[in-house]
């Protein structure tokens, strides 16, 4: 019934909550942690069991899994009678025209992911109550990591969740959705990506939902951090991030690196480069991560090649749209103590040059 | 609580159905009939083991019931390519709270229903199909189980590996005690739930302590000794220490004991109630499903009588208890009501037995209602003399005993007929029943049970009040004086009725044993036409 979202910036140790969180619930409080990267799952349930290890009632799923265990396999049945999930079906896809059964399941009987947030959801309605008393008698609580990363049907279930019985506490970034479930459905387009944060506070306004502002990051020095919060535009009214980054290095803040200072700025500061996507940051042959792969890293120092669009953003001041930007916050928010940007021009931008 | 128990294609049951009463369910049944087999399903798919053992262990290719495999192999012979038989054993529980880690709607009902639930299935394991095509292609009824594998799931459709700890299963099993400790699995398990975590932790810990304590004691100078000694292989120190490995942990050792008497030292009859007891007494908050197979069995009567109020007093609300019986005794005691009668692999629960009638029973536990419970039809006769009669008629008539027909003729000794011809009723059993007028008009009588009667199924038959008000006057009046006196050897000094109310069973043994001809009474000869038609 008490429901939670936790909008936390960047380098805020979110995971960390949780785990403090698990830590300090009663002994045989059921929690169900879900979260939908690999890595933070198993991430997870490694701090779960040294930190709260005493807890048996704590388990870790990932998403994917929660919708397979708790929803279509149990009940599948009802949309389709006689019906069994045999497995899950994580790359491919329904044929665009598929109805019914194939639809969802492959010819194996296993679930296609992109699918599982509709069926899932679809069953909710069609046990007639029936799957929501289950979870509602099997769980007390369900905590909801990186909750930015879901889309699609999985809003409709997270409002289901919201009106159940049970305590659901989420913790996300909004600023950092670069995932997405389901590439192609349709469903709450408008909720996707950074968007999502109105979602949630229309789910506020109603009284389902208490959002707290986590603005603290224990990673990104305060120059970066403040940079960072000029990458969306005031419409958004995220609030301003604090930093607790006290550590001095002789070389901290938000710098413009020409071409012909590459090398050597590189072979000074040791920077992790980011690029975009593979088709980006072609000109330069350097160890390039994209920024994607990225998320949910830290690094000292990072070193972006920008986008056409961030270019113009730094030179001009025009914001970038939700996805590219939280892409772009994703990039900047990696560094604990300088973020380089390749740029010949600085246009009206106040960031300073690097010169060796 | 188990609200319904499907099984097909075990043993003798092809498709089976049961609803289950909700506390106590009584299984009666012929030999043969499927008693043991439905417990055995019970618990096969409650604790996924069959006697402690585990399926994979246990399966054998007699678990397949021999119709759908001879069905199978007919049809492969005849080139239809039908499926492997499977087993399936389905139990649905009631919707709580506690259970709904099971709910789902992975289970065989149409329409589709949710609901708590656990299956165990044997059926043939994907990883061998191209072994399976090979073997049915010359099939023969022994299945090849090497092939087939157990799937233990829940109604969620998620594999179970060990017990769900709300399912706590007691089996009681007083017909063999299986291992030499008298502790088998099923009373390891039972005492297990007894105890707490921490207290097996301490048990064990302690245990562990007590026997390293003997390396250092006793053993020491010992091993001093023989530590010299160079026997081993590669000249590597010898010593004896107490064996600290999991074979022998606590529980083979630590046993329960009855008066200081180790438990299987105990007779077999002790051991029983010791097992119920320690079953039944458990915390009730969980569902409890107690089995217990044939509780009359190494018991006397007196310790039976015991045995079976104690069972009363323990069931709790959350228990639920399935009892194998051969005994009426046990049958009236814990309550007509409860009963679930099995044959030729159907089950049938007796619904809506009268209160007054399950404890008019109960208060006369020794009446042998099983008999009336099994046998295909019945006469019910008032008393033994009549009992005697009747059979010597009905032989007269049909040439055969009525026991060889499938006629059970039982004396109501003084039991009212009107809860006898209820329970007949209930059961849809064939009844002819005799009675004496008494010098009552027969119509009079007959309106009384007239409710349990029915035309062609279960009829009264009474004779004449001028014909006679018991069976004696009327044998009188239908064979004349002489040939009576003749036939029961009573000279004419005696007076023949009052001889006759006095020697009741022996006149009517006499009947029985003599060679003249005897013209039955109107009622009598009615009812054993009636009965073998």
């Amino acid at each position: 019934m008490a429901n939670y979202l936790t909008l936390a910036v960047a380098g805020s140790r979110k995971t960390q909550g949780i785990v403090e969180h698990c830590a300090s619930l009663p002994h045989d409080r059921r929690a169900l942690v879900v979260t939908y990267t690999q890595t933070n799952q198993a991430e997870l349930r490694d701090r779960l069991s040294t930190y709260p290890g005493d807890h048996p009632d704590i388990r870790v799923m990932g998403w994917f899994t929660f919708l397979l265990r708790d929803f279509a396999r149990p009940f599948l049945p009802f949309i389709f009678p006689g019906k069994r999930v045999r497995g899950f079906n994580f790359e491919g896809r329904p044929h665009r025209m598929a109805k019914g059964l194939k639809r969802f399941l492959d010819l194996n009987e296993a679930v296609y992911s992109c699918e599982l947030g509709r069926l899932a959801h679809e069953l909710v309605e069609a046990s007639k109550g029936v799957l929501l008393h289950r979870i509602e008698c099997i769980y007390d609580e369900i905590l909801i990591d990186e909750v930015q990363d879901l889309s699609g049907h999985d809003w409709e279930i997270i409002d289901v969740l919201l009106n159940s019985s049970l305590d659901v506490r989420m913790v996300g970034d909004i600023r950092q959705s670069v995932l997405a479930t389901n590439p192609r459905s349709q469903m709450n387009k408008k909720y996707a990506y950074a968007e999502a944060i109105n979602w949630f506070r229309e789910r506020e306004a109603r009284g389902v939902l208490e959002i707290i502002e986590n603005a603290t990051t224990w990673r990104c020095h305060p120059d970066i951090a403040a940079f960072s919060d000029t990458i969306f535009d005031s419409s958004w009214s995220f609030p301003r991030t604090e930093s607790r980054n006290k550590t001095v290095t002789g070389h901290e803040g938000v710098f413009l690196v020409r071409h012909e200072h590459l090398d050597e700025y590189i072979a000074q500061f040791d920077p992790q480069c980011l690029r975009s996507s593979a088709n980006s940051g072609k000109d330069f042959d350097l160890d390039y991560l994209n920024f994607g792969l990225a998320k949910g890293m830290e690094y000292r120092r990072v070193l972006i090649v920008p986008t056409d669009g961030i270019v113009e953003f730094i030179q001009s001041g025009n914001h970038l749209g939700p996805k590219p930007a939280a892409n772009f916050y994703v990039a900047v928010t990696r560094a604990a103590q300088s973020v380089a940007i390749v740029l010949p021009d600085a246009g009206t931008s106040k960031l300073p040059f690097w010169e060796p | 609580m188990i609200t319904k128990i499907k099984i097909h294609g075990y043993r003798i049951y092809k498709d089976f159905e049961l609803e289950p009463n909700q506390k106590l369910n009584l299984i009666v049944g012929a030999n043969e009939s499927g008693k043991s087999t439905l417990m055995e399903a019970i618990a096969l798919a409650l604790t996924g083991r069959v006697n402690g053992r585990r399926v994979s262990e246990e399966l054998n290719p007699y678990w397949f019931n021999t119709t759908l495999v001879e069905e199978f192999v007919w049809k492969r012979n005849n080139g239809e390519r039908v499926a492997f038989p499977e087993i399936s054993i389905e139990l649905f529980f009631e919707g709580r709270d506690d259970l709904q880690q099971l709910c789902g709607a992975i289970n065989t009902e149409i329409p589709t229903k949710a609901c708590p639930g656990i299956s165990m299935s044997i059926l043939p394991n994907p990883d061998y199909a191209d072994d399976l095509d090979n073997w049915a292609r010359n099939p023969s009824p022994i299945l090849p189980i090497e092939y087939y594998m157990d799937d233990w799931r829940s109604f969620a459709d998620s594999k179970i590996t060990i017990r769900p700890k709300q399912l706590a299963t007691a089996i009681i099993d007083s017909r063999t005690v299986r291992s030499t400790s008298g502790v088998d699995y099923h009373l390891r398990e039972i005492l297990g739930d007894h105890l707490k975590p921490s207290e097996r932790a301490d048990i064990s810990l302690t245990y562990r302590q007590v026997k390293a304590s003997m390396s250092d004691g006793a053993l020491k100078t010992v091993n001093e000794r023989i530590g010299k000694l160079h026997a081993s292989l590669h000249d590597r120190p010898i010593s004896l220490a107490m064996d600290q490995s999991t074979r022998t942990s606590w529980e083979s050792s630590v046993t329960p004991h009855v008066n200081k008497v180790p438990f299987s030292m105990s007779g077999q009859g002790q051991q029983a109630a010791i097992k119920i007891s320690l079953a039944m007494n458990k915390h009730s908050d969980q569902a409890n499903f107690v089995m217990v197979e044939e509780p009359e069995n190494h018991l006397t009567h007196t310790s039976l009588t015991t045995l079976l109020s104690r069972m009363e007093s323990l069931a709790g609300e959350q228990q639920q208890l399935f009892v194998t019986t051969h005994s009426s005794f046990v049958l009236n005691r814990l309550g007509l009501g409860s009963l679930l009668l099995m044959g030729r692999g159907e089950a049938h629960t007796v619904l809506g037995l009268s209160k007054d009638t399950v404890s008019y029973f109960q208060k006369l536990p020794g009446y042998d209602t099983l008999r009336i419970v099994l046998a295909d039809k019945i006469v019910l006769v008032e008393g033994s003399s009549d009992e005697i009669v009747f059979e010597r008629i009905f032989r007269d008539i049909h040439g055969k005993k009525p026991m060889e027909c499938g006629i059970d003729v039982l004396s109501m000794r003084g039991l009212s007929l009107k809860h006898c011809l209820e329970l007949c009723a209930k059961l849809d059993k064939t009844v002819a029943a005799l009675r004496d007028n008494d010098g009552i008009d027969p119509v009079e009588l007959r309106t009384q049970v007239q409710v349990w009667l029915s035309n062609g199924r279960r009829e009264l038959f009474i004779g004449k009040v001028e014909d006679g008000e018991t069976l004696e006057p009327q044998l009188v009046h239908f064979n004349g004086e002489a040939v009576l006196r003749q036939i029961l050897n009573v000279d004419a000094r005696a007076d023949l009725s009052k001889w006759m109310k006095r020697e009741k069973t022996e006149g009517a043994l006499r009947i029985a044993e003599s060679q003249q001809q005897i013209i039955p009474p109107e009622y009598m000869l009615a009812a054993a036409k009636f009965i073998h038609g």
